[in-house]
């Protein structure tokens, strides 16, 4: 079901300009695949019958985004459009504004397939938690492929999409991404505006592509990235943001890379761990300079991430009261206190309820200062600890995710599938940008499955981490 | 401090507006208290004399003035529109709840 040959967002653009195609034509071809392929993966949630155009008068020369069919998690909004979380309790919800970043689609004259699939409030590492049926892997339907933004990563790496939008709190981009052999970008905290994206932890949501190259990676970066008055994280830049497609073929000879050990202990895969190093011994072949580090905090990355994510959650989600929008238990007799309660239970699901539990006692009286508080500190931990790095090195390596895309049901557990994002959820909590790229396929029961590789950059340096991720995704077709 | 009761469950469930059966609440008590063993990890590290920070990038308190511009007033009065429509119930232009005080 994968898709080799490969639509990106440059040969689309390429095809349009020479006329060897309209928009029209391109658009309906990824409907007709959507239709046929889509049933199989659950990658889409919704299916836009007719993407508007919005834009007649786009500019092939100048927007290289117009006319490139894109899919959007479900969890940005598109005015007009239903954006359901995966969670039932907006199953019915449509979005009365556009996001940000898709404002800026739109003015780039991008047309939109329809919303890709989810863990409930993006609340996953496997996509199993939607409310609306787990997306299957594209390259092993019986595996999940990825979450939370687990259908933006199916639906790219399966051609149901030429690209994708994905949101990322804790590896959400990246591990699908992953799972299913694509390029995930997570910006740093700040550069794309959050604002219309369903918030699950403001501290840490971060919308990003989901791609086929870094080429394009870079070019839907260009377009979404820069302040946003709507959202108060958003950080003002100063200066004009660099074209992030302008270094790409920048050598990288000279540039130091920090491989910390702590990426490569003990729960690794050793198919994923072979693979990683052979990617670290190209980046030497590139001629940069490689030495291990240690970045000793990031043991505990995980249990200050559950700490402070529910936490965020607890507060983020008290909306769904079933008053303002969204499901309503109300029932006659019922008062305002049983609308609240009811209407919770029915709408949200166990991986949501945990979340909130969890965060609720985190917050509450007495407990405060020993999870919450303690937790934040432990936070800026990590921070310094990739600072001391980053004072000394240009990027930091390593694999995306211990495994391959595990079976469905295997991460049942809710603490085994917390322990998903044992890389990546550190990234979120120091607010750095990272990419994940392929680097190659593990053999598991007759099946290839892609492992992907990370890179990771100071704040706001995504220009150099994805001149690393470009000379290497070169290096190692 | 991370083996959780049913007692515990219940009172965070009643500050989190989730009405729970009681399997549900066994399940909970459960899987909270096994997050908060790994959890409990946190107990090692030495946080003295560091400063708890709350946004990464170092932003603090960004505000605005509380005027509206000209293009919000038209855009904010079609939103809200919408935005009560949203709502399961509604009557003349405002959401519809429950009566808050008793009879």
């Amino acid at each position: 079901m994968v898709n080799n040959s490969v639509n990106t967002i440059k040969s689309v653009n390429e095809g349009l300009k020479k006329g060897e195609f309209s928009v029209e034509e391109i658009v309906a071809d990824y409907q007709a695949r959507i239709k046929k392929e889509n049933p199989k993966l659950n990658a889409y949630l919704s299916i836009f019958d007719s993407p508007k155009l919005e834009t007649r008068n786009y500019k092939l020369e100048t927007s290289l985004l117009a006319g490139v069919p894109c899919a959007v998690k479900d969890n940005i909004l598109i005015s007009d459009e239903k954006c359901t979380a995966a969670s039932k309790i907006l199953e019915k919800y449509v979005a009365p504004y556009d996001a940000t970043a898709i404002a800026r689609l739109k003015q780039a004259g991008a047309p939109f397939l329809g919303k890709t699939n989810l863990d409930e409030f993006a609340m996953g590492a496997t996509g199993e938690h939607s409310a609306f049926g787990p997306t299957l892997n594209p390259h092993d339907t019986s595996r999940v492929s990825g979450g939370s933004s687990a259908g933006s990563g199916a639906a790219v790496a399966a051609d149901l999409a030429v690209y994708a939008l994905g949101s990322d709190t804790g590896g959400s981009i990246r591990e699908p991404a992953s799972f299913c052999g694509v390029v995930g970008l997570k910006p740093t905290h700040g550069l794309v505006s959050r604002h219309g994206l369903i918030a699950m932890a403001s501290s840490l949501d971060q919308i990003g592509p989901i791609t086929k190259t870094v080429e394009d990676a870079a070019i839907v970066l260009n377009n979404i990235a820069g302040h946003d008055p709507m959202d108060s994280t958003s950080v003002p830049v100063s200066r004009e943001l660099p074209d992030y497609t302008a270094n790409l073929n920048k050598s990288i000879a000279g540039l130091k890379v920090a491989v910390p050990k702590e990426f490569f202990s003990e729960g690794l895969d050793n198919q994923v761990n072979n693979l990683a190093q052979a990617a670290i011994a190209k980046l030497e072949s590139l001629g940069a300079h490689i030495d291990q580090v240690s970045l000793p905090m990031i043991e505990y990355a995980v249990a200050v991430y559950y700490i402070i994510v529910p936490s965020e959650v607890s507060a983020n989600l008290a909306r769904y009261d079933g008053i303002k929008y969204g499901l309503s238990s109300n029932k006659k007799s019922s008062s305002l206190l049983d609308v609240y309660l009811d209407s919770r239970a029915e709408g949200l699901g166990p991986e949501v309820k945990r979340r909130i539990m969890l965060g609720t006692y985190a917050l509450s009286a007495g407990y405060y200062d020993a999870y919450y508080l303690k937790a934040q500190k432990v936070r800026v931990l990590i921070k310094n600890d990739f600072d001391k790095i980053f004072a000394k090195y240009d990027v930091v390596v390593g694999p995306t995710v211990p495994y391959p895309a595990p079976k469905l049901g295997e991460l049942d557990d809710p603490l085994a599938a917390y322990l998903a994002d044992v890389y990546t959820c550190p990234i979120n909590l120091a607010g750095l940008p990272a990419i994940s790229i392929p680097c190659g396929f593990a053999d598991v029961e007759d099946k290839k499955l892609p492992v992907g590789f990370q890179i990771i950059a100071k704040h706001f340096d995504e220009a150099k981490l994805l001149q690393v991720a470009y000379n290497l995704e070169q290096a190692l077709k | 401090m991370s083996k959780i009761t049913q007692k515990d469950v219940e009172r965070i469930a009643g500050l989190a507006r989730i009405r729970f059966g009681d399997k549900e609440k066994e399940k909970m008590a459960a899987e909270i208290g096994a997050i908060l063993g790994y959890i409990d990890k946190l107990k090692e590290v030495d946080t003295d004399g560091v400063e708890p920070i709350s946004n990464i990038t170092g932003m603090e308190n960004v505000m605005r003035k509380d005027e509206p511009t000209k293009n919000q007033l038209a855009e904010q009065a079609a939103e809200a529109a919408k935005l009560i429509e949203m709502a399961p119930d509604n009557k003349d232009n405002f959401v519809k709840v429950k009566a808050v005080f008793g009879e």
